[in-house]
């Protein structure tokens, strides 16, 4: 559905109000003009013929009718056709100075001149009417459409006058983000409902954004306070591993290990979620992505020698970002431990630098990943992996959080993904 | 060798000192501000771990009045409140090292020893154990006499494992010390295992002691034959 804007909306109605009015007015304009018209011609051609027998001689002669056509070609006296009564018609007669064919309106009357009977003829030629009764249409719907155009006009104004505070509040809603802290500023208004409006929206966003606050500021601290339990948690399992213990003994000891490293794990990146989210990593400076891959390669060649991976790096450019070093770093790393975790034995991964483009490939599952979930929280593409499901939702908030962009594909069976700066 | 262990979980404190004890550290725990500052006032350690977070008081007063009291303890903070922040606020107070909780019992004793090292040091700054010597600034490892070819990793695995002595270390205590600031994000810590291997190699081809036992499934242990 196409969406109309509010103004158009409202002048809209005019416009079809007046385009109705118009359609409607105009024949029925034409109409009534033109009957008054006839009328008028009528009564012109009655009042002729009272004046006519009014004014006639008694010594007007056969002779006197003969000069009388002679100047008079538009009343005409015949010999009795006929007629009765007075009878007014309308007819398409050739007119000699037109040279064609044009209507008039001709009236037959009966008159006696010397005892004798005749019919009275006289015509108007209605040429000039047509003429009269499209300058007054032109003259009426000129009038109409400045009418229009006028009242049109003035709503318009008064209308984007009124509605100036609600457009406004309406961008600056619009431009709202409840993770970024710039509340909106609305202009003060005289109209009562869009004071109520502006009050209203204030408050559901002051009111949501302390909701919105707290939430956030809930994972850091929960996250926080783990970290004491967690941090007694593992002495007791350092101090438990000194103990004499069988082989049963050892073998909990050793998952529960395990478990709590896990726990560790967790706990440290919904922190660090959490700490990107209330924006603790702002400070930002240059970084040379190459170099740092660089000098990490053998971190994670080690890393990735259990599956006997290969790891091909392929810099075409240099690629110098700006951007927090610290998650830039988490940023790398994270896309590098994902390549080794999804992999496969004697596999290869890809890290190639282009332009303003960073793109590790790998290979691994010979499916390509559902990508709509690919990078939500909690979402294991593999679920007996080790991985916690957290790895690629902190590459996507690292991403937005700077505007850059990350985009997965599967191509040639091989998983990509590739980070454009 | 002694140390204060300013905490206020008092079973992490007792962990610390059980820990310490067999390997010849004597442990005091103050549970608070108040107690804290009392015990530095009378006495003098090789070594403080400090928690930032006391009950009464904030870890960084202690920083300061150590620092008015001309007190030349190390200061190794322990905190559950880790920022970029606090990290450096520390370090300009004076504190000398920071670890995170959670952390390995194993990974803190290491850190005090390099810590109380670095603060004693006298000219001579290297470890002994039997045979084996390790001179901390050369990172150079002799055996017999013998100089042995030990990659970075290697040295910083072997001063571990010597620092731990007769200590159970898990995989991933091992990893992480090894991989620091990365370890967060490993999920598998079998590549260790490599570093064990050629560690014993080169240890056993210099004649040295088979020092280096495997506990099933969970880790290694240094361990005096």
């Amino acid at each position: 559905m196409s969406n109309k804007k509010l103004l158009q909306k409202t002048t809209g109605s005019f416009l079809i109000f007046a385009v109705i009015t118009l359609l409607i007015a105009a024949p029925l304009f034409y109409f009534i003009s033109q009957r008054l018209y006839i009328h008028e011609t009528d009564e012109v051609l009655q009042f002729h013929k009272g004046a006519f027998v009014k004014e006639i001689h008694a010594d007007f002669t056969e002779k006197d009718i003969k000069s009388w056509h002679k100047y008079n070609h538009n009343i005409m006296i015949f010999a009795d056709m006929g007629v009765n009564k007075d009878s007014i018609v309308d007819k398409m007669l050739f007119d000699s100075i037109a040279n064609d064919k044009e209507p008039f309106r001709v009236l037959y009357a009966p008159v006696d001149i010397n005892g004798k009977r005749y019919t009275y003829t006289e015509k108007i030629n209605l040429v000039e009417m047509e003429g009269m009764v499209i300058n007054v249409a032109v003259i009426f719907l000129f009038m109409i459409i400045m009418l229009l155009i006028g009242i049109i006009g003035i709503s318009k104004i008064t209308a984007a006058k009124i509605w100036k505070p609600f457009y406004n509040t309406l961008i600056q809603i619009e431009d709202f983000e409840i993770d970024k802290s710039n509340p909106p500023l609305f202009i003060p208004t005289d109209i009562d409902e869009f004071d109520r409006l502006n009050k209203s929206l204030e408050r559901l966003i002051e009111k949501n954004t302390v909701i919105y606050k707290n939430q956030r500021e809930f994972v850091e601290n929960a996250a926080h306070e783990l970290q004491t339990p967690l941090a007694l948690f593992q002495t007791k399992i350092d101090t438990l591993l000194q103990l004499e213990l069988n082989k049963e003994q050892l073998s909990v000891v050793s998952s529960l290990n395990n478990d709590v490293s896990r726990l560790n794990r967790l706990n440290k990146n919904l922190l660090l979620l959490s700490k990107i989210d209330n924006e603790r990593y702002l400070g930002k400076s240059t970084i040379i992505l190459n170099d740092y891959i660089e000098r990490h390669l053998d971190f994670f060649t080690e890393q990735a020698e259990a599956k006997n991976l290969r790891i091909i790096t392929e810099f075409t450019s240099t690629l110098t970002i700006k951007g927090n070093p610290a998650l830039s770093e988490v940023l790398i790393n994270n896309l590098f431990l994902n390549a080794i975790r999804h992999n496969e034995k004697n596999g290869k991964i890809i890290i190639r630098t282009q332009d303003n483009q960073l793109t590790f490939l790998n290979t691994g599952q010979s499916a390509p990943l559902a990508i709509e979930k690919l990078f939500n929280r909690f979402s294991k593409i593999n679920p007996s992996s080790q991985g916690n499901g957290l790895g690629l939702a902190i590459i996507k908030k690292i991403v937005e959080i700077n505007q850059w962009e990350i985009k997965y594909t599967f191509e040639n069976q091989l998983h990509s993904f590739s980070v454009k700066f | 060798m002694k140390i204060l262990i300013i905490e206020d979980e008092q079973e992490i404190a007792q962990s610390i000192k059980n820990y310490f004890k067999t390997n010849g550290i004597h442990c005091e725990t103050a549970e608070n501000y108040a107690v804290a500052l009392i015990k530095i006032e009378n006495y003098d350690y090789d070594c403080i771990l400090l928690d930032l977070m006391l009950p009464d008081g904030d870890g960084f007063d202690i920083l300061r009045e150590l620092k008015n009291k001309n007190k030349s303890e190390g200061v190794i903070i322990i905190s559950a409140k880790e920022t970029l922040d606090t990290r450096i606020e520390g370090f300009n107070l004076g504190a000398d090292d920071f670890l995170t909780k959670p952390f390995h019992l194993s990974e803190l004793l290491v850190r005090m020893q390099a810590l109380i090292r670095r603060k004693n040091f006298q000219g001579n700054n290297s470890i002994i154990f039997n045979e084996i010597n390790v001179d901390i600034l050369s990172k150079t490892v002799i055996v017999n006499n013998q100089k042995l070819d030990l990659t970075k990793k290697e040295i910083d695995l072997l001063l571990f494992l010597i620092g731990n002595h007769n200590k159970v270390l898990s995989k991933g205590a091992i990893a992480e010390h090894l991989s620091g600031d990365m370890a967060d994000m490993l999920d598998n810590h079998d590549f260790i295992y490599a570093h064990i291997k050629n560690l014993k190699k080169k240890l056993h081809a210099a004649g040295s002691g088979d020092y280096i036992k495997t506990i099933y499934g969970l880790g290694y242990k240094w361990e005096n034959e």
